[in-house]
């Protein structure tokens, strides 16, 4: 897949996944928009790296061109970050479900 | 940079031993002091250097923005510390940790650096807001983390486009690349990196989690997010519009929060959350003072670390009140304090109102020195607005039936606002006319009759969820990024 | 509302389509070779990652530690109210754990060491380490395992992990450290923090279910 398609995947997987947080009313539902929407953003910076017919940056693959290794780089801490704020995420989710006994952000939301 | 860097780092790893060492208080005290000696050490700054080697490294540098934000995090560190020194668990190596890390943010001038240290001061805050368990905080946690989340989705896109078409991430650089926002994917991608750290930090459309987040956060952490966290996002919009010229932008932003920020502050009735929406209108003085540069910038650091100051006392003194009383309505708070907490609940008003003598009044001088009539009048009519919103917090400025009060947080912050806004007051020279003091009294006073014409007035104003919150930040966004495509 | 919402993801996503196009045909990637070696590494990558941008990389290890600790507090006092019901052992998952726990662990450290010649570092060995113990915990009974595994223990290690990387960190950036045994240091101790915080999310997840 060239650089192009696979922007244009990642601006696509941007656009659904914010849609998906915005419509559904399910908390779970509106993290797994938000987590999609962010995979769409890291996408986005592994396809601004590639170039045509490039390798991997590792040095024992010899000459040609390579792709850029800095968004790599910034890639795995962004994968990293959003998988701890996920978990966190997922986790006030559980806790309000046990206490709230609700998953639907209408009803999270009446004062209580 | 060393001992800028070397604080940082001492810092951060007194707040990891602090997960293991008891009294909980003792790292974060050990923090603070050698945060300050670090800080006295790479006073009053230094030059831009780069962590790792040039090609792929961090930049950081120390400027006055970075000094006064290290100066106000300490001493906003040892008085929420002083609040909460008996509370066990992770809540002081949490704290620590948290403002370590808005050291590190001050001092960084790297694209990404700013997104990694900006999701860590997220992180840690929603820990501390959600710390008590009450469900209320743990929603308006929730609600900060998905926010949080969409904007920083937005800011990596924005990353990825300027760094595709620019190559670096350093922001020395970018601005030295220049022409700035010809080039469409670098405007529509600083329009995005604008919007992610808008809604990171609490700008009216942008960041509508603020109030709640804020307002339900026990106290010590409410001071700290109000004086010092919620600063880290004008910080990067700072650093943003040295690399890239968005500096209208950030005026526009400026007074869309300071007036809207203001229109729910003038009606809400929640102690804690009239706070926090006076910090989003506060945050419009912030920008628009880094928006236009110069030296309505030094203005507008002055007044952050003036704000963060006042801000804190009052967050301390609500929170002292409403521990005390058990009650969070303003109007019922009304001659129930302790004679102590309304003292600074009293010298946090009159602060924050503008008035001679005290930091308000100083850093608003700082800050409109030499601006043009339409900028001075906003500024003007933000400090009308927001008198007139602090009227109704007059009456609880009566002490009723003495109480115990056991909070030496209070009286270190006043002694730190006044001290600072006297020693401000007195290198300015120009600040002694009578005519300025008359403008200040002329605004309070404005204010005041602002609010006895709208007392009367009770508007619907339209109730915040995290749906409408995160449409509100998606419409900002795109119409940001299309605005400096088509305007820049 | 909903058109509202549906018109700025539209306004979005194409200002992006705008925006990436202009980014095409894309420049030549400057060399990294001589810097790569000048780390000690053999990927780019791992340069970067443990040498050049160490200082990105100290957050992002303390955002996944920090996430672990709230993990943790928000979900201790659930557990505490309501104790769950252990859940069921199958004989298949005992065989499975006993035939691969020893691959694994070995694959682990095999992984941490060689982890700056690969372009993960640290992390796919913490990762594979965690999963491990997960496979134990579902073998052989959450709590049980919970039990075994030593709690304050695992969180010295854990914090002591990450204060020896804050050093490390420090040292890199502030007095010039470099060399494979610098990245070889970064590896291993990233392997452990996240070994670990990996066990206490997916401790926790297995042992605590919301229930409406």
């Amino acid at each position: 897949m060239d650089g192009m398609a696979a922007s244009a995947l990642a601006i696509a997987l941007v656009g659904l996944g914010l849609w998906t947080l915005v419509r559904r009313r399910n908390v779970i539902w509106k993290l797994l928009g938000l987590n999609v929407a962010a995979g769409g953003a890291i996408l986005f910076l592994v396809a601004v790296a590639h170039r045509p017919h490039a390798h991997p940056a590792i040095a024992e693959l010899g000459p040609g061109p390579s792709a850029d290794p800095l968004p790599h780089a910034l890639v795995l801490t962004a994968i990293v970050i959003h998988f701890a704020t996920l978990a966190l995420s997922l986790v006030y989710v559980i806790f309000l479900t046990e206490r709230r006994h609700s998953q639907d952000v209408h009803k999270l939301e009446e004062e209580r | 940079m060393s001992y800028a860097i070397g604080g940082v780092v001492v810092y951060l790893v007194l707040g990891i031993v602090g997960f293991l060492v008891r009294p909980r208080w003792l790292c974060g005290a050990l923090a603070i002091a050698a945060g300050g000696a670090s800080l006295a050490l790479w006073a009053p700054g230094f030059p831009e250097a780069v962590l790792g080697g040039t090609g792929w490294g961090v930049s950081v540098a120390g400027d006055p923005l970075a000094l006064g934000m290290w100066a106000l995090a300490l001493v906003i560190h040892g008085t929420a510390l002083l609040h909460e020194r008996a509370r066990p668990g992770a809540f002081h190596p949490l704290l620590t940790l948290l403002l370590g890390t808005c050291l590190a943010t001050v001092l960084s001038r790297d694209l990404f650096n700013l997104y990694v240290t900006l999701e860590l001061v997220s992180l840690l805050s929603f820990l501390l807001v959600g710390y008590e368990g009450k469900s209320r905080a743990v929603w308006a946690s929730l609600q900060y983390l998905i926010l949080a989340t969409v904007g920083m989705t937005l800011y990596l896109l924005g990353v990825g486009l300027v760094y595709g078409k620019l190559g670096t991430l350093s922001l020395s650089s970018i601005a030295a690349l220049g022409p700035g926002l010809s080039a469409p994917a670098v405007a529509i991608g600083a329009g995005l990196l604008v919007a992610g750290a808008a809604i990171k930090g609490g700008v009216f459309l942008f960041g509508l989690w603020l109030p709640p987040a804020h307002g339900y956060a026990t106290t010590g952490v409410s001071v700290v997010l109000s004086a010092v966290v919620v600063k880290m996002g004008v910080v990067v919009l700072a650093r943003l519009s040295e690399a890239l010229p968005v500096g209208p932008i950030l005026v526009a932003l400026g007074i869309l929060t300071g007036f809207g920020g203001l229109v729910y502050a003038l009606w809400e009735r929640d102690l804690k959350v009239f706070l926090a929406f006076h910090t989003v209108s506060q945050l419009g003085y912030l920008l628009i003072g880094f928006g236009l540069g110069g030296p309505a910038a030094l203005g507008a650091v002055l007044y952050a670390v003036a704000h963060g100051l006042f801000k804190g006392l009052l967050f301390i003194a609500a929170g002292q009140a409403i521990e005390t009383t058990g009650e969070r309505e303003i109007a019922h708070l009304a001659d129930r304090l302790a004679w102590p907490t309304a003292v600074g609940l009293a010298v946090g008003t009159w602060a924050i109102a503008g008035l001679p003598p005290l930091a308000g009044f100083t850093a608003k001088g700082a800050l409109t020195a030499g601006l043009l009539l339409p900028m001075k009048a906003v500024l003007v009519a933000l400090s009308v607005g927001t008198a007139a919103s602090f009227a109704k917090v007059i009456p609880l400025l009566r002490p009723g039936p003495k109480r115990e009060d056991s909070s030496g947080g209070v009286m270190i912050l006043i002694v730190v606002l006044v001290g600072f806004g006297l020693w401000d007051f007195a290198s300015r020279p120009e600040l002694r006319q009578l005519g300025k003091w008359a403008e200040a009294a002329g605004g309070a006073l404005g204010g005041y009759g602002l609010y006895l014409l709208l007392r009367r007035v009770r508007p619907r104003l339209p109730r915040i969820t995290l749906d409408r919150a995160t449409v509100v930040a998606l419409v900002g966004a795109a119409a940001l990024a299309a605005g400096l495509l088509f305007l820049g | 509302m909903k058109w509202a919402a549906g018109i700025a993801i539209l306004g979005l996503v194409v200002l992006m389509a705008m925006g990436t196009w202009s980014l095409f045909p894309r420049p030549d990637v400057p060399s990294w070779e001589e810097e790569t070696t000048a780390w000690g590494a053999e990927n780019a990558v791992a340069a970067i990652v443990l040498g050049a941008r160490l200082w990105d990389t100290l957050f992002e290890v303390l955002v996944y530690a920090m996430a672990m600790v709230g993990v943790r507090l928000a979900l201790r006092p659930l557990r505490q109210a309501e104790p769950q019901a252990p859940l069921p052992e199958t004989p298949l998952l005992r065989r499975a754990a006993d035939v691969l726990l020893g691959p694994i662990v070995v694959f682990s450290i095999y992984l941490a060491a060689s982890g700056h010649l690969g372009p993960g570092g640290g992390f796919p060995a913490g990762a594979l380490l965690g999963s491990g113990l997960l496979l134990l915990a579902l073998a052989k009974g959450a709590e049980r395992l919970g039990g075994e595994l030593h709690e304050p223990a695992l969180e010295l290690w854990e914090y002591g992990a990450i204060a020896l990387l804050l050093a490390v960190g420090g040292g890199v950036v502030l007095l010039g450290w470099r060399g494979e045994h610098v990245l070889l240091g970064a590896d291993f101790l990233i392997a452990v923090v996240v070994a670990i915080g990996a066990w206490v999310v997916l401790h926790n997840f297995a042992s605590s279910r919301g229930e409406i």
